[in-house]
Protein backbone atom coordinates (compact mmCIF):
# COMPACT_ATOMS: atom_id res chain seq x y z
CA UNK A 1 0.00 0.00 0.00
CA UNK A 2 1.43 3.42 -1.10
CA UNK A 3 0.02 6.82 0.69
CA UNK A 4 0.95 9.78 -1.67
CA UNK A 5 0.59 13.05 0.50
CA UNK A 6 -1.26 16.55 -0.37
CA UNK A 7 1.72 18.83 -1.69
CA UNK A 8 1.04 20.94 1.52
CA UNK A 9 1.74 18.29 4.42
CA UNK A 10 3.54 19.07 7.53
CA UNK A 11 5.57 17.17 9.44
CA UNK A 12 3.67 16.63 12.64
CA UNK A 13 0.62 14.59 9.81
CA UNK A 14 3.66 12.37 8.20
CA UNK A 15 4.34 11.63 11.98
CA UNK A 16 0.16 11.18 12.52
CA UNK A 17 -0.01 8.52 9.19
CA UNK A 18 3.08 6.83 10.29
CA UNK A 19 2.09 6.48 13.72
CA UNK A 20 -1.14 5.04 12.59
CA UNK A 21 -0.28 2.56 10.34
CA UNK A 22 3.08 1.41 12.41
CA UNK A 23 0.52 0.79 15.74
CA UNK A 24 -0.51 -1.45 13.49
CA UNK A 25 2.44 -3.68 13.14
CA UNK A 26 3.41 -2.39 9.73
CA UNK A 27 6.41 -0.52 8.82
CA UNK A 28 6.49 2.63 7.00
CA UNK A 29 9.24 3.80 4.03
CA UNK A 30 9.21 7.68 3.42
CA UNK A 31 10.04 8.84 0.31
CA UNK A 32 10.37 13.03 -0.53
CA UNK A 33 10.51 13.95 -4.28
CA UNK A 34 10.20 17.33 -5.54
CA UNK A 35 6.65 17.05 -5.82
CA UNK A 36 5.21 14.82 -3.99
CA UNK A 37 6.18 12.46 -0.56
CA UNK A 38 4.80 8.89 -0.73
CA UNK A 39 4.56 7.01 2.89
CA UNK A 40 5.07 3.32 1.47
CA UNK A 41 3.46 0.52 4.04
CA UNK A 42 4.87 -2.77 4.82
CA UNK A 43 4.09 -5.63 5.97
CA UNK A 44 0.36 -7.49 6.30
CA UNK A 45 -1.83 -5.28 4.62
CA UNK A 46 -5.28 -6.68 5.50
CA UNK A 47 -4.89 -4.55 9.00
CA UNK A 48 -5.15 -1.44 7.20
CA UNK A 49 -8.56 -1.99 6.12
CA UNK A 50 -10.15 -0.95 9.47
CA UNK A 51 -8.16 2.38 8.80
CA UNK A 52 -9.75 5.34 7.11
CA UNK A 53 -6.29 6.08 5.78
CA UNK A 54 -7.85 8.94 2.92
CA UNK A 55 -9.34 10.39 6.40
CA UNK A 56 -5.71 11.28 7.94
CA UNK A 57 -5.20 14.76 7.72
CA UNK A 58 -2.31 15.14 5.06
CA UNK A 59 -3.34 12.36 2.50
CA UNK A 60 -4.12 12.68 -1.12
CA UNK A 61 -4.54 9.43 -2.37
CA UNK A 62 -3.96 5.58 -1.11
CA UNK A 63 -3.32 2.80 -3.55
CA UNK A 64 -2.50 -1.05 -3.00
CA UNK A 65 0.55 -1.96 -4.44
CA UNK A 66 0.04 -5.45 -6.24
CA UNK A 67 3.67 -5.94 -6.85
CA UNK A 68 5.60 -8.69 -4.58
CA UNK A 69 8.05 -6.58 -4.56
CA UNK A 70 7.71 -2.81 -2.54
CA UNK A 71 10.57 -1.19 -1.76
CA UNK A 72 11.59 -1.80 -5.31
CA UNK A 73 8.73 -0.75 -7.13
CA UNK A 74 8.17 2.26 -9.41
CA UNK A 75 5.41 2.80 -6.81
CA UNK A 76 7.17 3.03 -3.63
CA UNK A 77 9.51 5.77 -4.34
CA UNK A 78 8.43 9.38 -5.78
CA UNK A 79 11.08 9.95 -7.54
CA UNK A 80 13.86 7.98 -9.50
CA UNK A 81 16.70 7.06 -7.45
CA UNK A 82 20.02 8.11 -8.07
CA UNK A 83 22.52 5.72 -6.23
CA UNK A 84 25.82 7.56 -5.42
CA UNK A 85 28.97 5.93 -5.27
CA UNK A 86 32.47 6.30 -3.40
CA UNK A 87 32.80 9.65 -1.56
CA UNK A 88 34.77 12.89 -2.03
CA UNK A 89 38.22 11.98 -3.29
CA UNK A 90 36.54 9.58 -5.95
CA UNK A 91 32.64 9.42 -6.92
CA UNK A 92 30.14 8.28 -9.65
CA UNK A 93 26.93 8.37 -9.85
CA UNK A 94 23.61 5.80 -11.42
CA UNK A 95 19.85 7.07 -12.05
CA UNK A 96 21.17 10.90 -12.75
CA UNK A 97 20.77 12.32 -15.88
CA UNK A 98 24.54 11.73 -17.23
CA UNK A 99 25.43 7.87 -18.37
CA UNK A 100 28.17 6.21 -15.79
CA UNK A 101 30.28 3.93 -17.64
CA UNK A 102 32.17 1.06 -15.55
CA UNK A 103 35.40 -0.62 -17.02
CA UNK A 104 38.39 -2.47 -15.86
CA UNK A 105 39.88 -6.03 -16.19
CA UNK A 106 37.66 -9.22 -15.68
CA UNK A 107 39.83 -9.58 -12.61
CA UNK A 108 43.13 -8.16 -10.73
CA UNK A 109 45.98 -9.67 -11.88
CA UNK A 110 48.72 -7.60 -10.55
CA UNK A 111 49.53 -3.71 -9.62
CA UNK A 112 50.99 -2.74 -13.25
CA UNK A 113 48.38 -4.19 -15.47
CA UNK A 114 45.07 -3.00 -12.82
CA UNK A 115 46.69 0.36 -13.01
CA UNK A 116 47.59 1.01 -16.38
CA UNK A 117 43.60 -0.44 -17.54
CA UNK A 118 42.42 2.10 -15.35
CA UNK A 119 44.53 5.02 -16.57
CA UNK A 120 43.23 3.85 -20.13
CA UNK A 121 39.47 3.55 -19.24
CA UNK A 122 39.95 7.02 -17.12
CA UNK A 123 41.30 8.93 -20.02
CA UNK A 124 38.07 7.60 -22.56
CA UNK A 125 35.74 8.84 -20.04
CA UNK A 126 34.82 5.90 -17.74
CA UNK A 127 33.74 7.24 -14.21
CA UNK A 128 34.45 3.62 -12.69
CA UNK A 129 36.23 0.95 -12.16
CA UNK A 130 35.75 -2.67 -11.93
CA UNK A 131 37.95 -5.41 -11.29
CA UNK A 132 37.65 -9.10 -9.74
CA UNK A 133 39.13 -10.15 -6.28
CA UNK A 134 37.10 -13.09 -5.97
CA UNK A 135 36.50 -15.20 -9.20
CA UNK A 136 33.47 -17.21 -9.09
CA UNK A 137 34.56 -19.83 -11.79
CA UNK A 138 32.71 -22.35 -14.20
CA UNK A 139 35.64 -24.51 -12.81
CA UNK A 140 37.65 -24.82 -9.86
CA UNK A 141 41.01 -25.36 -11.67
CA UNK A 142 40.55 -21.70 -13.35
CA UNK A 143 42.30 -18.55 -11.60
CA UNK A 144 40.25 -17.88 -8.76
CA UNK A 145 41.44 -14.35 -8.53
CA UNK A 146 43.94 -12.70 -5.96
CA UNK A 147 41.40 -12.22 -2.94
CA UNK A 148 42.44 -9.27 -0.59
CA UNK A 149 45.56 -8.85 -2.39
CA UNK A 150 43.85 -7.98 -5.09
CA UNK A 151 41.60 -5.38 -2.76
CA UNK A 152 44.29 -3.71 -1.73
CA UNK A 153 45.46 -3.44 -5.21
CA UNK A 154 42.17 -1.71 -5.68
CA UNK A 155 42.39 0.42 -3.26
CA UNK A 156 45.52 2.13 -4.56
CA UNK A 157 44.62 2.10 -7.99
CA UNK A 158 41.96 4.39 -6.70
CA UNK A 159 43.77 6.63 -5.11
CA UNK A 160 46.38 6.81 -7.61
CA UNK A 161 43.11 7.79 -10.26
CA UNK A 162 40.40 9.18 -8.32
CA UNK A 163 38.74 6.08 -10.24
CA UNK A 164 35.65 4.52 -7.03
CA UNK A 165 35.76 0.96 -7.64
CA UNK A 166 33.44 -2.19 -7.39
CA UNK A 167 34.28 -5.50 -6.89
CA UNK A 168 32.24 -8.98 -6.55
CA UNK A 169 31.32 -10.50 -3.13
CA UNK A 170 30.62 -14.12 -2.95
CA UNK A 171 30.26 -15.53 -0.20
CA UNK A 172 28.67 -13.47 3.60
CA UNK A 173 32.04 -14.24 5.04
CA UNK A 174 33.79 -11.94 2.51
CA UNK A 175 30.73 -8.85 3.01
CA UNK A 176 32.69 -6.71 5.57
CA UNK A 177 36.56 -7.23 4.28
CA UNK A 178 35.20 -5.89 0.37
CA UNK A 179 33.16 -3.00 2.22
CA UNK A 180 36.15 -1.71 3.84
CA UNK A 181 38.26 -1.53 0.43
CA UNK A 182 35.61 -1.08 -2.31
CA UNK A 183 33.24 1.64 -3.01
CA UNK A 184 30.29 -0.83 -4.19
CA UNK A 185 29.86 -4.37 -3.81
CA UNK A 186 29.04 -6.54 -6.72
CA UNK A 187 26.54 -9.72 -6.40
CA UNK A 188 27.34 -11.93 -9.36
CA UNK A 189 24.91 -13.74 -11.76
CA UNK A 190 25.58 -16.55 -9.99
CA UNK A 191 24.62 -15.32 -7.03
CA UNK A 192 21.44 -13.57 -7.77
CA UNK A 193 19.49 -15.28 -5.65
CA UNK A 194 21.44 -16.41 -2.58
CA UNK A 195 19.40 -14.94 -0.04
CA UNK A 196 21.40 -14.91 2.98
CA UNK A 197 24.42 -13.23 0.92
CA UNK A 198 21.42 -10.56 -0.31
CA UNK A 199 20.34 -10.24 3.32
CA UNK A 200 24.15 -9.39 4.34
CA UNK A 201 24.59 -6.74 1.82
CA UNK A 202 21.25 -5.30 3.35
CA UNK A 203 22.85 -4.36 6.81
CA UNK A 204 25.87 -2.47 5.13
CA UNK A 205 26.06 0.80 3.89
CA UNK A 206 27.60 0.18 0.34
CA UNK A 207 25.77 0.33 -3.26
CA UNK A 208 25.12 -2.93 -4.03
CA UNK A 209 25.47 -3.60 -7.98
CA UNK A 210 22.87 -6.82 -8.37
CA UNK A 211 23.19 -8.56 -11.60
CA UNK A 212 20.79 -10.52 -13.23
CA UNK A 213 20.94 -14.41 -13.13
CA UNK A 214 21.40 -16.55 -16.03
CA UNK A 215 18.12 -17.95 -15.85
CA UNK A 216 16.02 -15.79 -13.50
CA UNK A 217 13.32 -13.40 -14.76
CA UNK A 218 12.51 -9.73 -14.15
CA UNK A 219 10.68 -10.20 -10.82
CA UNK A 220 13.40 -12.50 -9.57
CA UNK A 221 15.94 -9.52 -10.04
CA UNK A 222 13.58 -7.35 -8.68
CA UNK A 223 12.43 -9.72 -5.47
CA UNK A 224 16.58 -10.25 -5.21
CA UNK A 225 16.97 -6.31 -5.08
CA UNK A 226 13.77 -6.48 -2.82
CA UNK A 227 16.00 -8.89 -0.17
CA UNK A 228 18.94 -5.99 -0.14
CA UNK A 229 16.33 -3.50 0.61
CA UNK A 230 14.28 -4.77 3.05
CA UNK A 231 17.35 -5.70 5.58
CA UNK A 232 17.78 -1.89 5.18
CA UNK A 233 20.09 -0.93 2.13
CA UNK A 234 18.62 0.79 -0.32
CA UNK A 235 21.26 1.55 -3.11
CA UNK A 236 20.62 -0.98 -5.31
CA UNK A 237 21.99 -0.37 -8.82
CA UNK A 238 20.34 -3.46 -11.36
CA UNK A 239 21.93 -4.96 -13.85
CA UNK A 240 21.16 -6.60 -16.70
CA UNK A 241 23.85 -8.83 -18.46
CA UNK A 242 22.34 -11.38 -20.92
CA UNK A 243 20.04 -14.47 -20.16
CA UNK A 244 20.04 -17.82 -21.00
CA UNK A 245 18.51 -19.30 -24.43
CA UNK A 246 18.15 -21.46 -27.17
CA UNK A 247 20.52 -19.54 -29.07
CA UNK A 248 24.31 -20.60 -29.23
CA UNK A 249 26.06 -17.86 -31.82
CA UNK A 250 25.94 -15.91 -28.72
CA UNK A 251 27.51 -17.06 -25.14
CA UNK A 252 23.89 -15.48 -23.52
CA UNK A 253 21.07 -13.19 -25.10
CA UNK A 254 21.06 -9.58 -23.85
CA UNK A 255 17.27 -8.86 -23.01
CA UNK A 256 17.04 -5.48 -24.06
CA UNK A 257 13.81 -5.36 -23.23
CA UNK A 258 14.44 -5.92 -20.07
CA UNK A 259 15.67 -2.44 -19.62
CA UNK A 260 13.08 -0.42 -20.15
CA UNK A 261 10.64 -2.87 -18.02
CA UNK A 262 13.08 -2.41 -15.53
CA UNK A 263 12.76 0.93 -15.73
CA UNK A 264 8.34 0.71 -15.99
CA UNK A 265 8.37 -1.56 -12.86
CA UNK A 266 11.21 0.03 -10.69
CA UNK A 267 12.35 3.25 -9.69
CA UNK A 268 16.19 1.75 -9.13
CA UNK A 269 18.63 2.41 -11.57
CA UNK A 270 19.44 0.01 -14.73
CA UNK A 271 22.72 -0.84 -16.16
CA UNK A 272 24.20 -3.46 -18.48
CA UNK A 273 26.60 -5.43 -19.07
CA UNK A 274 27.55 -5.95 -22.75
CA UNK A 275 30.55 -8.34 -21.83
CA UNK A 276 29.33 -10.88 -20.56
CA UNK A 277 26.30 -11.38 -22.43
CA UNK A 278 27.60 -11.37 -26.15
CA UNK A 279 30.88 -13.12 -24.73
CA UNK A 280 32.53 -11.95 -27.65
CA UNK A 281 34.96 -8.66 -28.10
CA UNK A 282 33.26 -7.59 -31.19
CA UNK A 283 29.98 -7.63 -29.68
CA UNK A 284 30.74 -5.39 -26.99
CA UNK A 285 29.95 -2.24 -28.64
CA UNK A 286 27.09 -2.81 -30.64
CA UNK A 287 25.28 -4.31 -27.23
CA UNK A 288 26.28 -1.21 -25.49
CA UNK A 289 24.90 0.88 -27.99
CA UNK A 290 21.52 -1.21 -28.00
CA UNK A 291 21.62 -0.72 -24.11
CA UNK A 292 21.94 3.03 -24.11
CA UNK A 293 19.26 2.95 -26.68
CA UNK A 294 17.23 1.63 -24.55
CA UNK A 295 17.10 3.98 -21.84
CA UNK A 296 20.12 2.26 -19.44
CA UNK A 297 21.46 4.37 -16.94
CA UNK A 298 24.89 2.77 -17.14
CA UNK A 299 27.20 -0.04 -19.01
CA UNK A 300 29.91 -2.30 -16.92
CA UNK A 301 32.21 -2.93 -19.78
CA UNK A 302 35.98 -5.22 -19.95
CA UNK A 303 38.79 -3.62 -20.81
CA UNK A 304 42.07 -5.52 -20.54
CA UNK A 305 45.70 -3.71 -21.42
CA UNK A 306 46.01 -6.69 -23.32
CA UNK A 307 43.40 -9.10 -24.06
CA UNK A 308 45.30 -11.99 -25.56
CA UNK A 309 47.01 -12.84 -22.00
CA UNK A 310 44.34 -12.19 -19.64
CA UNK A 311 44.00 -14.77 -17.19
CA UNK A 312 40.22 -14.94 -17.47
CA UNK A 313 37.39 -13.79 -19.82
CA UNK A 314 39.84 -12.53 -22.29
CA UNK A 315 37.95 -13.11 -25.39
CA UNK A 316 34.83 -10.76 -24.58
CA UNK A 317 37.36 -8.31 -23.07
CA UNK A 318 38.35 -4.81 -25.04
CA UNK A 319 41.25 -3.81 -25.20
CA UNK A 320 41.89 0.34 -24.28
CA UNK A 321 41.82 1.59 -28.31
CA UNK A 322 38.82 -0.49 -28.72
CA UNK A 323 36.92 0.90 -25.71
CA UNK A 324 38.21 4.54 -26.61
CA UNK A 325 36.84 3.79 -29.58
CA UNK A 326 33.62 2.70 -28.20
CA UNK A 327 33.13 5.75 -26.01
CA UNK A 328 33.64 7.91 -29.00
CA UNK A 329 30.67 6.38 -30.70
CA UNK A 330 28.62 5.57 -27.69
CA UNK A 331 28.09 9.70 -26.91
CA UNK A 332 26.09 10.05 -30.01
CA UNK A 333 23.62 6.95 -29.04
CA UNK A 334 23.76 9.00 -25.82
CA UNK A 335 22.71 12.26 -27.18
CA UNK A 336 19.90 10.57 -29.37
CA UNK A 337 18.30 9.06 -25.72
CA UNK A 338 18.39 12.58 -24.28
CA UNK A 339 21.18 11.83 -21.86
CA UNK A 340 25.21 12.45 -21.80
CA UNK A 341 28.22 10.44 -20.86
CA UNK A 342 28.84 11.33 -17.11
CA UNK A 343 32.81 12.58 -16.43
CA UNK A 344 34.66 11.51 -14.35
CA UNK A 345 34.26 13.06 -10.85
CA UNK A 346 38.15 14.60 -10.57
CA UNK A 347 38.14 15.97 -14.28
CA UNK A 348 34.78 17.77 -13.55
CA UNK A 349 36.34 19.39 -10.56
CA UNK A 350 39.35 20.67 -12.74
CA UNK A 351 37.39 21.89 -15.44
CA UNK B 1 58.34 33.55 2.37
CA UNK B 2 60.79 30.64 1.00
CA UNK B 3 59.69 27.33 -0.16
CA UNK B 4 61.26 26.13 2.75
CA UNK B 5 59.39 27.82 5.42
CA UNK B 6 55.80 27.55 3.57
CA UNK B 7 56.27 23.84 4.00
CA UNK B 8 57.35 24.01 7.60
CA UNK B 9 54.14 25.95 8.05
CA UNK B 10 52.11 22.95 6.60
CA UNK B 11 54.29 20.41 7.81
CA UNK B 12 53.12 21.95 11.79
CA UNK B 13 49.04 22.58 10.36
CA UNK B 14 49.71 18.79 10.02
CA UNK B 15 50.76 17.55 12.97
CA UNK B 16 48.54 19.35 14.95
CA UNK B 17 45.31 18.41 12.43
CA UNK B 18 46.80 14.98 13.44
CA UNK B 19 46.42 15.63 17.17
CA UNK B 20 42.81 16.92 16.90
CA UNK B 21 41.86 13.80 15.11
CA UNK B 22 43.38 11.68 17.83
CA UNK B 23 41.30 13.54 20.52
CA UNK B 24 38.53 13.45 18.44
CA UNK B 25 38.18 9.90 18.13
CA UNK B 26 39.18 9.21 21.86
CA UNK B 27 36.14 11.27 22.52
CA UNK B 28 33.98 9.23 20.02
CA UNK B 29 35.05 6.19 21.96
CA UNK B 30 33.84 7.92 25.11
CA UNK B 31 30.50 8.68 23.55
CA UNK B 32 30.37 5.31 21.97
CA UNK B 33 31.24 3.58 25.72
CA UNK B 34 28.09 6.08 27.16
CA UNK B 35 25.68 4.71 24.11
CA UNK B 36 26.33 1.48 25.21
CA UNK B 37 25.79 1.55 29.11
CA UNK B 38 22.90 3.48 28.12
CA UNK B 39 21.59 0.90 26.01
CA UNK B 40 22.29 -2.07 28.78
CA UNK B 41 20.03 0.36 31.17
CA UNK B 42 17.18 0.45 28.34
CA UNK B 43 17.36 -3.18 28.28
CA UNK B 44 17.13 -3.93 31.79
CA UNK B 45 14.15 -1.43 32.43
CA UNK B 46 12.58 -3.32 29.36
CA UNK B 47 13.00 -6.55 31.18
CA UNK B 48 10.94 -5.02 34.14
CA UNK B 49 8.43 -3.89 31.74
CA UNK B 50 8.14 -7.41 30.45
CA UNK B 51 7.82 -9.41 33.90
CA UNK B 52 5.27 -5.64 34.91
CA UNK B 53 3.17 -6.49 31.79
CA UNK B 54 2.75 -10.20 32.27
CA UNK B 55 1.47 -9.47 36.21
CA UNK B 56 -0.63 -7.35 34.69
CA UNK B 57 -1.90 -9.56 32.06
CA UNK B 58 -1.17 -7.66 29.49
CA UNK B 59 0.52 -8.80 26.20
CA UNK B 60 4.31 -8.21 25.49
CA UNK B 61 3.92 -7.34 21.90
CA UNK B 62 2.64 -3.69 22.11
CA UNK B 63 2.79 -2.42 18.66
CA UNK B 64 0.62 1.01 19.28
CA UNK B 65 3.49 1.48 22.00
CA UNK B 66 5.64 0.76 20.17
CA UNK B 67 4.56 3.48 16.99
CA UNK B 68 4.19 5.92 19.93
CA UNK B 69 7.71 6.18 20.83
CA UNK B 70 9.20 5.84 17.22
CA UNK B 71 6.59 8.95 16.88
CA UNK B 72 8.27 10.50 19.70
CA UNK B 73 11.92 10.70 18.74
CA UNK B 74 11.36 11.51 15.71
CA UNK B 75 10.15 14.70 17.25
CA UNK B 76 13.16 15.00 19.27
CA UNK B 77 15.74 14.41 16.22
CA UNK B 78 13.84 17.21 14.34
CA UNK B 79 13.88 19.48 17.41
CA UNK B 80 17.74 18.53 17.24
CA UNK B 81 18.04 19.43 13.77
CA UNK B 82 19.46 15.84 13.29
CA UNK B 83 18.54 13.63 9.81
CA UNK B 84 15.22 12.02 11.61
CA UNK B 85 14.97 8.49 9.21
CA UNK B 86 18.32 7.30 10.20
CA UNK B 87 17.14 7.85 13.58
CA UNK B 88 13.95 5.84 13.08
CA UNK B 89 15.65 3.06 11.91
CA UNK B 90 18.27 3.25 15.18
CA UNK B 91 14.92 3.38 17.45
CA UNK B 92 13.17 0.54 15.34
CA UNK B 93 16.61 -1.76 16.03
CA UNK B 94 16.19 -0.40 20.04
CA UNK B 95 12.54 -1.22 20.55
CA UNK B 96 12.93 -4.66 18.64
CA UNK B 97 16.29 -5.50 21.16
CA UNK B 98 13.82 -4.57 24.10
CA UNK B 99 10.98 -6.53 22.70
CA UNK B 100 13.35 -9.59 22.45
CA UNK B 101 14.39 -9.17 26.07
CA UNK B 102 10.75 -8.63 27.15
CA UNK B 103 9.73 -12.02 25.36
CA UNK B 104 11.96 -14.32 27.38
CA UNK B 105 10.21 -15.74 29.95
CA UNK B 106 11.85 -15.35 33.87
CA UNK B 107 12.60 -18.87 34.12
CA UNK B 108 14.85 -18.00 30.45
CA UNK B 109 16.53 -15.26 31.69
CA UNK B 110 17.84 -17.03 34.53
Amino acid sequence: MIIVTKSDVTDAEIDHIRERIESLGMRTHLSRGERRTIIGCIGDESVLDEVPLRSLPGVESVTPVLKPYKLASREFAADRTIVRVGGRDARAEFGGGPISVIAGPCSVEGREMLLSAARDVRKAGASMLRGGAFKPRTSPYAFQGLGEQALRLLVDVRAATGLPVVTEVMDTRQVDLVAEHADMLQVGARNMQNFSLLAELGRVRRPVLLKRGLSATVKELLMAAEYIMANGNHDVVLCERGIRTFETATRNTLDVAAIPVLKRESHLPVIVDPSHAGGDAGLVAPLAFAAIAAGADGLIVEVHPDPERALSDGDQSLDPTAFASMMQSLAAFAAAAGRSIAVPADARAVA
Amino acid sequence: MSSGEASGAGERERESATAELARCREEIEHIDNEIVSLLARRLTLGKRTGELKRVAGLPILDPTREAAVIRRVTGVARDAELPTEPIREIFWQIVGMSRRVQEQTPESLA
